[in-house]
Formats: C-alpha cells, structure tokens, sequence
C-alpha cells in the first residue's frame, strides 16, 4: 500500500487506466492514489481527466469520502453542465448518504429525459435493494429486464435476489438466461447445478449433477463442482428411482469425484493424513 | 519534346492557396457538423426490439447448454402464435418518414454542411483560378486522363500529365482525407469521401429498419432449430481424460 503515495502522476495514470479497463474497483487505492497524487496534477492528465474524475467519484461514494465526491461532481458539472451521467453521480452521492426519495426524485427525472438510458433505472432498482424490498426490487427488475433483455447484469441481480428470496426455479430461469449468453463460465454452470440441487428431487439432482459435470469440464480446478458430481451423483445411486444400470455408473462416478478430491489436497498438503473425507462429505449432503 | 515552363507565380497565387483553401474549408466543415449535429433519439420500443433479436440469437446459438424444457419455454415465449414476442401484429413505422419533421432538418442539415459548401467553393475557385495549369504527374498518362486531370483547359495538344487548377481542386477535396484524420482525429465531419458515401445510401439508410422483416427471420431460424442436449455424456467426457493421465 505504502508505494503507491511514492508513485509519479503518470505512473499513477497508467496505474489507473489499468483498473479501469479491467474493471477492476479497487476503491482504496484509487482514493489513495488520488490523495497522494493525482490531485494536484489533475490538470496535467488532459483528456483523461473527465474519466479519472468519473472513477474516483466511484472510489469515493464507495468509502464514503462525500468532499471528495463534491469535488468530482462539481469539476465534472462545470465541464459537462448538462450531461445526464453526471447526474447520475449526483443521484449516487444523495444514494450514499442514505437520502433515498432525493435519489430518487433525481433518476425519476433523467429517466424522463432519456428514457432509453438504462443507467439510472438499474440505480432505482438497486435503491429499492439497498432499502430491503427485495419483493419490490424484483417486480422493478423483471420491468426493466422486459426492455434491455440482454443486459447481463440484470439476470445476474434478479437470480441473486430470487435466491434470496428462495424462489429457485425462477432463479434458475435467470441463471440459464447467464448462460445463454456466456457458456463457456464455468461459475455459471456451477450456480445452475447449486440452485437445482438446492430444490432437490430426483430429476433436479440428475439435472445438476450434468451441470457440475460441466463446470468441471470448462474449468478443471473448480473443487465445488467436483464436490458437487461427488454429492450428487452418491444422491443419485442412493435414490430408488435409479435403474440399477445407471446405480452402477453413478457408483463409478462417486469413486472417481472422491479419488480426484483426495488427489488435490495431497497435492496441496503433503501432510495430509486424514482419511475421513467421506464422511465428512456426507454431512454436506441434502438429505 | 519540348517541355512547358510554368509560371513559378501560379505556384504562390493559385497552387498553394487551392491546398490552403480546400483545407480550411474541411475544418470549418468539420466544427460546422458539430455544431450542427443532434443527437439520435432511440425509441423505447427499437430498444426492446434489437434486445429481443439479440436474445434470440443467443438462445439459438447456445441451446444445447440449457435444459431442454427451459429451452422449448423460450421458444414459446417468442415464437408462440397468439402472442409471442415475433409474431406480434406492429403498425407499419415507415410511412410518416416524410412528415417527421425531426428527419427533415436532419437532411437540410446533411445538405447544408456537405452539399451547399462543395457546390460554392467548387464553383467559386473554378471561376477565380479556371485556365491555370498548376502542376504535373511524374509520369506519363494516356489521352482518357484528360477529362479527369485537365478540367478546364481544352487544348488538344497538352500532355495529359499535367494537371489544371480546377482538377487540382478536385484532387484535394477527395486527398486530404488522411491530412484531416491526422489534424482532426478519426470520423471527422470534413471527410468528404465518407460524406458522399452517405449521401448515395442515404435513401436506404435514413429509413428506420422494418423490425417485421427481422422478427420475421428470427422467427423461422428460432422455429427449425432442433434442441440438442449437449451434456448428456458429459461425465464419460471428464472422467476418462483424467483417469487415462
């Protein structure tokens, strides 16, 4: 932490350009950098300077530094006196400081200047969120989704707020629409194989047994999926509906998860002496 | 073959102040447009619509990853007869292109920044520097390159590589497009060549896309797609690789 206070301003540009290409938050270090640095050269960045504002704002509202999110509001404002995102920023600084019906009479008029922005309705969304009414929310959320279909981040809110809310099947409709649109994630894989297994039930658990069996092919260090075939599949061989053709070859699978999962915490611990996997999985299982 | 000898003061008084002219007028064009330009306004409902095509396109493309129950219920969802996403009944949009007024000022704008300016200067240096000949290829060209490098000067006599005023306009207007690019960054508004492309597709362009005929085609890619699980065997395919190595 320390070297980025000795870091020159063009480092600490290229530093941030960095995070802000990879989408990377990092909220801490950006306000450090922008105490110990860039504040007192922001007038040597040039072009970039509008978008190294935009981000520290972020930073800012993130740990709750409201003078410096004054600070980027206003330089932002006296170049952009009429931009809607710069708005934007204005409805988040009141949505931090907890001022949820200012916020929100905020984004109530930049939707009805540009109605197909969707910045400010997913702010209203997630106000609603930040308030609690996750019922609210998620009415809100399948509105909006019903307009920007395709927007990732949307399904992605609505099946965390669907789990929350333990409606998994249509959690999973969320989920699925994830994959859709990414299917070569394997953590999206392994969050539809999670739901439905959650929800139980014999074709559920065949179900996300397929799906971990995924996940574990796209990536093949995700231990989780590869606890996950174990659970499943020992559920699978357990349950009555099982021919016992199929028993068989979920017996096998269930040895070869558990072989595999031994295999990585030798690899990681050399000293790993301990033979009760089993049955400490058996205590993950869903019974 | 004798050579001409050219006056070195057409180099001063009509060569350079033709480079000169050309390019300044391409960056007042350019402010111009900006100036000028309003921005597009998306309907709401175009929105929604491209959304759905994208949609739909993923959900052909990535099927085999999704259950198949989950797969047919999006299908219905967009294909279904009474009231799918698809096969909705829309008002024709294309018919009040001509009232909108919107699309009106947009065109005058379009002329007033591109057509009116080529038309003035062009006419304007024709006649203030018509019958110089500025300068020559350095290479010989056949008689057909007359027309195009001569304009102007009709003498039969002339080599064809020597180029008048008048062409040498010309040659500016369409060649200093990689100068601006240069001055003025990439998709300035002085570009004339772009400008022209887009006058010769303007009539096709400026006419909002029909969303029928693209639902209509989504519609019968959506309908003939035959859902493949696609990980039925997937454990036989984790299971051997691993075990093997």
């Amino acid at each position: 932490m320390n070297d980025l206070s000795n870091l020159s301003w063009s480092e600490a540009r290229d530093l941030l350009r960095t995070w802000r290409d990879d989408n990377d938050r990092r909220s801490e270090e950006v306000l450090q950098l922008w105490k110990s640095v860039l504040e007192y050269n922001l007038n040597k960045l040039g072009g970039e300077k509008f978008s190294v504002l935009e981000q520290v704002c972020l930073a800012a509202l993130d740990c709750y530094q409201i003078p410096t999110v004054d600070y980027c509001i206003k330089q932002l404002s006296n170049e952009f006196p009429s931009s809607l995102r710069v708005k934007k920023y204005y409805a988040m600084r009141l949505e931090a400081q907890e001022c949820y019906d200012d916020a929100l009479t905020v984004l109530d008029s930049l939707i009805k200047k540009d109605e197909t922005n969707n910045a400010p309705r997913k702010r209203k969304i997630s106000i609603l969120r930040a308030q609690g009414k996750n019922v609210e929310a998620i009415k809100e959320l399948t509105e909006y989704l019903k307009i920007f279909m395709s927007d990732i981040e949307g399904w992605q809110e609505l099946s965390d707020l669907y789990i929350a809310e333990q409606d998994y099947n249509k959690a999973a409709f969320c989920v699925e629409e994830l994959i859709l649109h990414n299917p070569h994630n394997h953590l999206l894989h392994q969050r539809y194989a999670d739901i439905r297994y959650t929800q139980g039930g014999y074709d559920n658990v065949e179900l996300a047994r397929g799906y971990y069996c995924q996940a574990l092919k796209l990536n093949q260090n995700n231990l989780r999926a590869l606890y996950g075939v174990y659970l499943t599949s020992s559920s699978i061989a357990a349950s009555p509906k099982c021919t016992a053709q199929k028993k068989k070859e979920m017996l096998k699978l269930v040895d070869w998860a558990l072989l595999e999962i031994k295999k990585r915490y030798s690899v990681v611990k050399d000293t790993f002496t301990d033979n009760n996997i089993e049955e400490r999985l058996s205590v993950l299982q869903i019974s | 073959m004798s050579d001409l000898l050219v006056d070195s003061q057409i180099r001063g008084w009509v060569f350079l102040p033709i480079v000169v002219i050309t390019f300044l007028v391409g960056i007042v064009r350019h402010y111009i447009s900006i100036l000028l330009a309003s921005q597009k306004k998306i309907e709401l409902q175009q929105l929604q619509d491209s959304q759905v095509i994208l949609r739909s396109r993923l959900l052909r493309e990535n099927s085999r990853f999704i259950p198949r129950s989950s797969f047919l219920m999006r299908r219905h969802f967009f294909n279904n007869e009474e009231n799918g996403y698809l096969t909705q009944k829309r008002p024709p949009v294309t018919q009040n292109m001509m009232t909108d007024p919107t699309m009106m000022t947009d065109m005058l704008k379009g002329n007033v920044t591109n057509v009116l300016p080529m038309i003035i200067i062009g006419g304007w240096i024709n006649w203030m520097f018509s019958g110089f000949i500025t300068t020559r290829v350095p290479f010989p060209l056949t008689l057909r390159f007359k027309p195009m490098l001569q304009r102007g000067i009709e003498l039969m006599h002339l080599d064809a590589s020597w180029v008048s005023s008048a062409s040498w306009y010309f040659l500016n207007v369409f060649g200093l497009r990689s100068i601006y690019a240069l001055v003025l960054g990439e998709n300035n508004g002085a570009d004339q060549a772009r400008q022209m492309q887009d006058q010769m597709s303007g009539a096709a362009m400026a006419m909002p896309p029909d969303p029928k005929v693209a639902f209509k085609a989504e519609w019968e890619a959506l309908e003939i797609i035959d859902h493949q699980w696609g990980l039925q065997e997937v454990e036989n395919q984790i299971v051997y690789p691993l075990n093997s190595c």
